[in-house]
């Protein structure tokens, strides 16, 4: 009984003392509604918008990924791994196209840095390729652990260039971004994952 | 306006139901954010992506519940998929600073029991500080905790009371200040 008598007071002082466990400021409501209100607009142009290059490119790997799973599905045979190796394949060259945009896209982004332009652009372009990120991260192309790990760290960066504002603290916040890819040594880990050669090169022979 | 003719409102493309129902429910869904995150930037930023799915995908709530119902269900999902991602982003920095012998030294322990208690419920795992945070904290029922983390109420009472028997646990040592 008496244990029973310290839990009921331990529960009611935890829940007294609990109440100070992050506690909130005050909601900053018209804050985070432009801000709702911005990235609901850009999704919806997003939509409607022309086949932009890095749209297409983005679609490409979007389709030689559902290719892959396709061809999966419709190849599966337990018995055999043939059909295993060949959607393997395809997600091989559909990786390998992802993460060369990725890397022209990271290095141009560190190159208009340097020259001082921060723009929407950029912005639009990692939401783009955060796209492509994500549909890796649900495929078999993520089976394999480093690349998985490379492909986390891409999405936290591409997430965070997507949120860029080249109006407010923009370059500030893009030196940031820069510092961090340099600690975890994304672009060289980036290179690393990609085979050598133009691209051609890097998928021949893999269809 | 009732909820079921703001709820069209919202459907039908109405700016001004937009707002409405935003800040109807803003307030709520910020403190859970925030509760759960403990950092300004993150919960803004779950806040808003909670905002953003509800109005993109408001036309597939059949309005069987609750909208806060719904909505919470929404808030939770975002925020602990959110946190999973920080958690695993972190975790790695935290490898590699290890790996490079520059990691910070491990601070002595508090002696402070808010700082304990704060540590205690960090620690806890993620279900149970979940239950714990919307429950004791939050004021959520646990009808409505199962509801929002699709898990039955009797699972919601289960993992409160060990998220408490954990957190006493932690806490032995304090016994005095709540014994007294």
């Amino acid at each position: 009984m008496m244990f029973e008598h310290d839990d009921k007071r331990f529960d009611e002082w935890l829940q007294d003392a609990a109440r100070d466990y992050h506690r909130p400021p005050e909601t900053p409501r018209d804050a985070m509604w432009a801000r709702i209100a911005l990235e609901r607009q850009r999704r919806g142009e997003r939509r409607v918008i022309e086949l932009r290059p890095w749209v297409r490119w983005t679609l490409a790997a979007a389709a030689v990924l559902a290719l892959g799973i396709g061809i999966g599905r419709w190849t599966a045979h337990p018995e055999t791994t043939d059909s295993a190796g060949g959607s393997d394949v395809v997600y091989q060259v559909a990786a390998t196209q992802y993460l060369s945009r990725t890397e022209a896209f990271l290095t141009d982004f560190r190159a208009d840095l340097r020259a001082g332009r921060t723009d929407a652009r950029l912005a639009g372009q990692a939401r783009d390729l955060l796209t492509t990120t994500r549909l890796m991260l649900d495929s078999p192309a993520a089976d394999d652990p480093h690349r998985r790990a490379l492909l986390e760290d891409l999405e936290l960066v591409l997430v965070q260039i997507s949120q860029l504002d080249a109006g407010r603290g923009g370059a500030r916040d893009a030196d940031l971004i820069t510092q961090g890819m340099d600690q975890r040594n994304v672009l060289p880990k980036l290179r690393s994952a990609i085979p050598s050669g133009p691209m051609p090169v890097r998928t021949e022979g893999a269809l | 306006m009732d909820e079921r003719d703001l709820i069209n409102r919202v459907r039908a493309g109405d700016g001004v139901a937009e707002r409405a129902l935003y800040d109807a429910h803003v307030d709520r869904v910020y403190r859970l954010a925030y509760r759960l995150a403990g950092d300004d930037g993150l919960a803004q930023e779950f806040t808003q992506e909670t905002f953003i799915r509800v109005f993109e995908r408001l036309d597939t709530f059949r309005g069987d519940s609750a909208l806060s119902t719904w909505l919470y269900a929404i808030t939770t999902s975002v925020v602990l998929n959110g946190l999973r991602k920080v958690k695993r982003f972190r975790q790695r920095e935290a490898d590699l600073d290890d790996a490079h012998g520059v990691g910070l030294a491990r601070r002595e322990a508090e002696p402070d029991l808010k700082i304990r208690l704060r540590r205690a419920i960090d620690a806890l795992p993620e279900g149970y500080r979940t239950v714990f945070v919307m429950h004791d904290v939050e004021g959520y029922t646990h009808e409505e905790i199962g509801a929002a983390l699709g898990v039955e109420t009797g699972t919601s009472k289960a993992q409160l009371s060990r998220a408490r028997a954990k957190l006493r646990e932690a806490l032995a040592d304090f016994a005095g200040e709540w014994v007294s």
